[in-house]
């Protein structure tokens, strides 16, 4: 489905419930908001499909040479530097390393620009803990069960929801929904909290987190086969605030909703976290005003000196015993080729399979995301629950927004906020939508992320000072039916992989722990030689 | 003037002061209603339906004049004047003191209204005799209409931003009662009860501009009755409305509307505050006192001589620069803020913590209530542990924490969180009458007993006989299983705004 930008916007705006004319933006009500688009070097990316490089002029030599500075290839780093290795190189695209948790900054804050809190880890995520121990995040074990930095657990209040014009406390609708829905939606946490306490044949937990240690029992992985929306269906949930609700965290984690996702995947969400805090509710999550930037701080610490950002690799290729990396340097224009014993590729599988030269499997489909940090003067007090961490509307295109300044500590309300709008861009199937996305200039941008805000907050317009939009044009993998009981892509003798793809599930957990994994393959083969 | 086409300019001129009068006390009407009921589309439209409802009614009557049209006229327009002219001032200094405000507002738009109705047929009528009806009714409506545009124009531009509610409906009522003077100068060979008119505007206009000179003033009391006492200062700052109220020999200080103290008892909640945490120490040298910006409980330390230096901390610079400058207030806190062995730092408290590398013998801590989620952050767990940073063993800390009688889960939760947090702790209270039973926690990183340091001479209430009461805590003021306030979950918050609403 292709359109122009101007159908794309009026499509947009038809969902979002309003009219929209192209090129009569409201007598230019938004024409006082600045800002910029940011984004993953689409362009330069580009350039991979088009080919045409220069012969590499040098060489170099590594033992390991990780491909992509995301979590997984920072993950990776730092188990080889663990583990005394310290001979490897890391190449970036990027200007900084951080992936999907960079994070940017303004005169008043940090805030994130992708991924921005961590839950509570499960107890059997050992790796994990030490690594959030090793920051300071985990500051101690009370009788077995970690205790967190106070700062890092995400202050009260943390959730609020508009719905029916009031903000009330969480995200589930609490007000002014009927029995039947208030029935319906016990009966789908209850259902929930069953399969979280069940283990299969195999004496795994149905779900776990990493993904690749839950169970294989067919009783479980059977949920593979349809919808999320097709269980339901399957077990009666009709009731609409739910059903939304459901949606709304498939969306959120997945970036497509109950139609697109499997049952095992929307279940996964919900039943695949046991972790505890000494010192909160299970429930609570860890965030920081930069959002997982923080925990990027952290790892980068493995890696400073082997880092080469704004470096592209475009072709890989085992030759022998070593692998041969041809990177490409964009801001000095010049190629090298790295030889290396091992290369990890934490890059999506779409990039990998355009570097190893294989059609990357069907089943690895990615939605686009939008992320638009806003800076506005101070954001009005409303009917209900006080301006909270994340801030939802019930039925909106948008995910809502969270608010970077609500981790601190200070007294004074800043006269000037920065919020951070989430919008999967799942209105299309991906590639149309990302296609459309891309072609959006900055103005439709602030249209857009406009329609949705005033719809929370009527004339806030005029509080709003900058908006600054990130679009990740492949921002999350999607768990669609199939996918995790799809056969793994099989990795070549010298060649890992390793990205949070791998387990249909864009979150930090599986990139850190497929880091690791790659890792482990590396200095086992190299003990064995 | 006897010429007639003057005297008829003069009657059209007039009908555009009116008509931009009328629309002006309407506009205010609106403007008003929805400033203190909201709901601004709700308020608008009722009280124009209302206003023109009344104008009808006003037209009808005017078929009852018959006779001395243009005295009639006259008295009008000084009625209109007057009624317009302190319509806003009347609902300002009455929205808080009637029970039905509404039933005034409508009465004060019907009265306003239906004069305003009767000045038009009026003219007509005067004018039907000296002109051409078919150019009288052209005119008439012309000049009603301009005058109407020229209202609604300058209304939110000028008159609102410039003079201010208040201020334009006086101003308007004297331009009304002014058109009365003119025409009764003009045509007071045809006027009867001349004198009696005269008289009359001219009190009334006095009576307007007298009101829009003090229309300042006015609105102040319009405060202060809001508050049953007189407000003597008033300023918003950055971080909170700051209003200063005397009631004749009494000063209180009140913070977003909450009272700080009542000059007639505030000596008994800080003597209780200061006292016990300084008679715990062998002897106090360094104190830091973080909020207490008024500098009262800082008149306290400075009465024990060992006190070598007193670091205030407080986030507002308008109330510690508010109680160093004002004689009055300085009688208060006897010069407590200008002391020499004092240093006053207007930071956030937490933020100021954080770069401390002192210690502090004695540390008083004076925030407000917690009664938002953003002061809720001081009372927590991690806010006691980063105050560790600043204490020694001997260190004693006082926080002075909510009514134990009222919020007796909010006083326990602060325990709680103080002990759990590294500290031991002796929670008292005192009455405080115009607080009632106050409540405050001592706690040390070491231990609570007093090092019998002599207490300063002449202290009003406190004394350790009193202290051996204070520390007693009747069954009504107990609380038990109360959670550490964190800023995960903000307990206290929580406890604090259930606890207090039965008394809001």
């Amino acid at each position: 489905m292709k359109l122009s930008r101007s159908e794309f916007l009026r499509y947009m705006a038809l969902l979002a419930g309003g009219a929209y004319v192209a090129g009569c933006h409201e007598g230019g009500r938004y024409n006082h908001i600045t800002g910029k688009i940011t984004g993953a070097s689409a362009a330069v990316g580009h350039r991979l499909r088009e080919g045409q490089l220069p012969a590499p002029q040098q060489e170099i030599r590594t033992k390991v040479l990780i491909a992509g500075g995301g979590i997984a290839g920072l993950s990776a780093a730092r188990a080889l530097s663990l583990a005394g290795m310290e001979d490897f190189l890391l190449v970036e695209l990027e200007a900084s390393t951080g992936g999907n948790s960079a994070s940017g900054s303004n005169d008043l804050t940090q805030y994130p620009l992708g991924a921005h809190y961590l839950p509570l880890p499960n107890p059997e995520n050992i790796s994990l803990l030490n690594l959030l121990e090793e920051a300071g995040i985990l500051t101690g074990y009370e009788n077995g069960v970690p205790a967190y930095e106070e700062t890092s657990l995400c202050f009260e209040p943390s959730e609020r929801l508009l719905y029916n014009g009031r903000w009330q406390e969480g995200l589930i609708p609490q007000f002014g929904i009927g029995p039947k829905d208030e029935t319906e939606i016990r009966r789908f946490l209850a259902l929930m909290q069953t399969y979280r306490d069940k283990k299969g044949a195999d004496g795994k937990w149905a779900f776990d987190i990493p993904v690749a240690n839950s169970s294989s029992d067919a009783v479980f992985t059977s949920l593979d086969c349809s919808t999320m929306a097709g269980f339901l269906r399957k077990e009666n949930f009709t009731s609409e605030p739910l059903l939304w609700y459901i949606n709304y965290c498939c969306r959120d984690d997945y970036g497509a909703g109950i139609e697109v996702v499997s049952a095992w995947a929307g279940i996964h969400y919900f039943a695949s976290r046991r972790g505890r805090a000494a010192n909160a509710d299970s429930s609570a999550v860890l965030t920081w005003p930069e959002g997982n930037g923080r925990l990027v701080r952290h790892l980068r610490k493995f890696s400073e000196k082997q880092t080469m950002t704004g470096t592209l690799a475009y072709q890989v290729e085992q030759v022998g015993n070593e692998v041969q990396v041809h990177v490409w340097d964009h801001q000095k224009q010049q190629t090298t080729k790295i030889i290396a014993e091992h290369c990890i590729l934490a890059i999506p599988q779409f990039i990998a399979g355009r570097l190893l030269q294989y059609e990357t499997p069907s089943h690895f489909t990615y939605a686009p995301w939008l992320v638009a940090n806003i800076t506005l003067n101070r954001l009005p007090e409303e009917k209900g629950a006080p301006l909270s961490w994340d801030n939802v509307m019930y039925n909106q295109q948008c995910l809502g927004y969270i608010t970077a300044q609500h981790q601190s500590l200070r007294q004074s309300p800043e006269k000037v906020q920065v919020i951070s709008l989430y919008w999967p861009l799942d209105q299309l199937e991906p590639t149309a939508s990302r296609h459309n996305a891309l072609k959006l200039e900055h103005k439709d941008w602030v249209d857009q992320c406009m329609t949705q805000l005033e719809k929370m907050h009527p004339g806030i317009y005029r509080q709003v000072n900058n908006i600054d939009v990130q679009v990740w044009g492949h921002g999350m993998v999607r768990p669609i039916p199939g996918f995790m009981t799809a056969p793994k892509p099989t990795e070549p003798e010298r060649i890992s992989f390793a990205h949070s793809d791998l387990s249909g599930v864009s979150v930090f957990e599986e990139a850190f722990y497929h880091g690791e994994r790659a890792a482990k393959r590396y200095l086992n083969s190299a003990a064995h030689s | 003037m006897d010429n007639p086409r003057s005297m008829h300019l003069l009657l059209l001129l007039s009908v555009f002061v009116i008509a931009t009068c009328g629309l002006i006390y309407e506009l205010v009407a609106g403007t008003l209603a929805s400033y203190l009921l909201g709901d601004s589309v709700t308020q608008f439209s009722t009280i124009i339906g209302a206003y023109l409802f009344s104008m009808g009614i006003g037209a009808f009557f005017s078929r009852y004049f018959t006779r001395n049209l243009l005295s009639w006229f006259i008295q009008l327009e000084i009625l209109v004047g007057f009624v317009g002219g302190v319509s806003s001032c009347l609902l300002f200094m009455l929205f808080d003191q009637v029970a039905s405000f509404r039933l005034i507002l409508y009465l004060l738009v019907g009265i306003t209204g239906t004069l305003v109705g009767l000045e038009i047929p009026l003219l007509m009528n005067i004018l039907k005799n000296r002109m051409e009806f078919q150019d009288l009714v052209s005119k008439v409506f012309t000049f009603d209409y301009i005058g109407a545009l020229l209202a609604s124009i300058i209304f939110p531009l000028m008159l609102v931003p410039q003079l201010g509610l208040m201020r334009t409906s006086f101003f308007f009522g004297i331009l009304n009662v002014a058109v009365a003077m003119v025409v009764l100068v003009k045509f007071r060979k045809e006027v009867k009860w001349a004198r009696y008119l005269t008289f009359q505007s001219v009190i009334v206009i006095l009576l307007l501009t007298a009101g829009f000179a003090y229309a300042d003033r006015l609105m102040h009391m319009a405060e202060s009755l809001a508050f049953n006492e007189q407000v003597i200062f008033s300023k918003s700052s950055p971080y909170q409305r700051i209003v200063l109220t005397r009631n004749k020999d009494d000063l209180r200080l009140y913070l977003n509307g909450n009272l700080q103290f009542s000059a007639r008892d505030e000596y008994r909640y800080h003597e209780a505050l200061v006292h016990p945490p300084m008679m715990c120490h062998q002897q106090p040298a360094n104190v830091l006192i973080l909020g207490g910006g008024d500098g009262l409980a800082a008149r306290e330390v400075l009465k024990y001589p060992s006190v070598r230096q007193v670091t205030l901390v407080d986030l507002d610079p308008a109330v510690t620069e508010l109680f160093t400058g004002n004689k009055m207030l300085e009688k208060l806190n006897q010069g407590s803020l200008r002391h020499p062995k004092l240093k006053v730092e207007n930071e956030d408290a937490f933020q100021w913590l954080r770069h401390q590398n002192k210690t502090f013998d004695v540390v008083i801590i004076d925030f407000p209530d917690p009664s938002s989620y953003s002061v809720g952050k001081l009372y927590t767990n991690t806010f006691y542990r980063l105050l560790r940073g600043v204490l020694t063993t001997e260190s004693t800390v006082v926080v002075q924490c909510t009514s134990p009688f009222v919020a007796p889960q909010s006083f326990w939760c602060i325990n709680t969180t103080l002990q759990q947090s590294g500290y031991a702790t002796l929670p008292y209270h005192c009455y405080v009458p115009s607080f009632g039973e106050w409540g405050y926690i001592m706690a040390s990183p070491g231990n609570v007993a007093d090092k019998g340091l002599p207490l300063p001479q002449h202290l009003r209430s406190f004394s350790r006989e009193a202290f051996a009461q204070m520390s007693f805590f009747a069954e009504d003021m107990r609380a038990v299983n109360l959670p550490v306030n964190k800023l995960n979950n903000q307990a206290l918050v929580h406890f604090f705004e259930k606890e207090w609403a039965v008394y809001q």
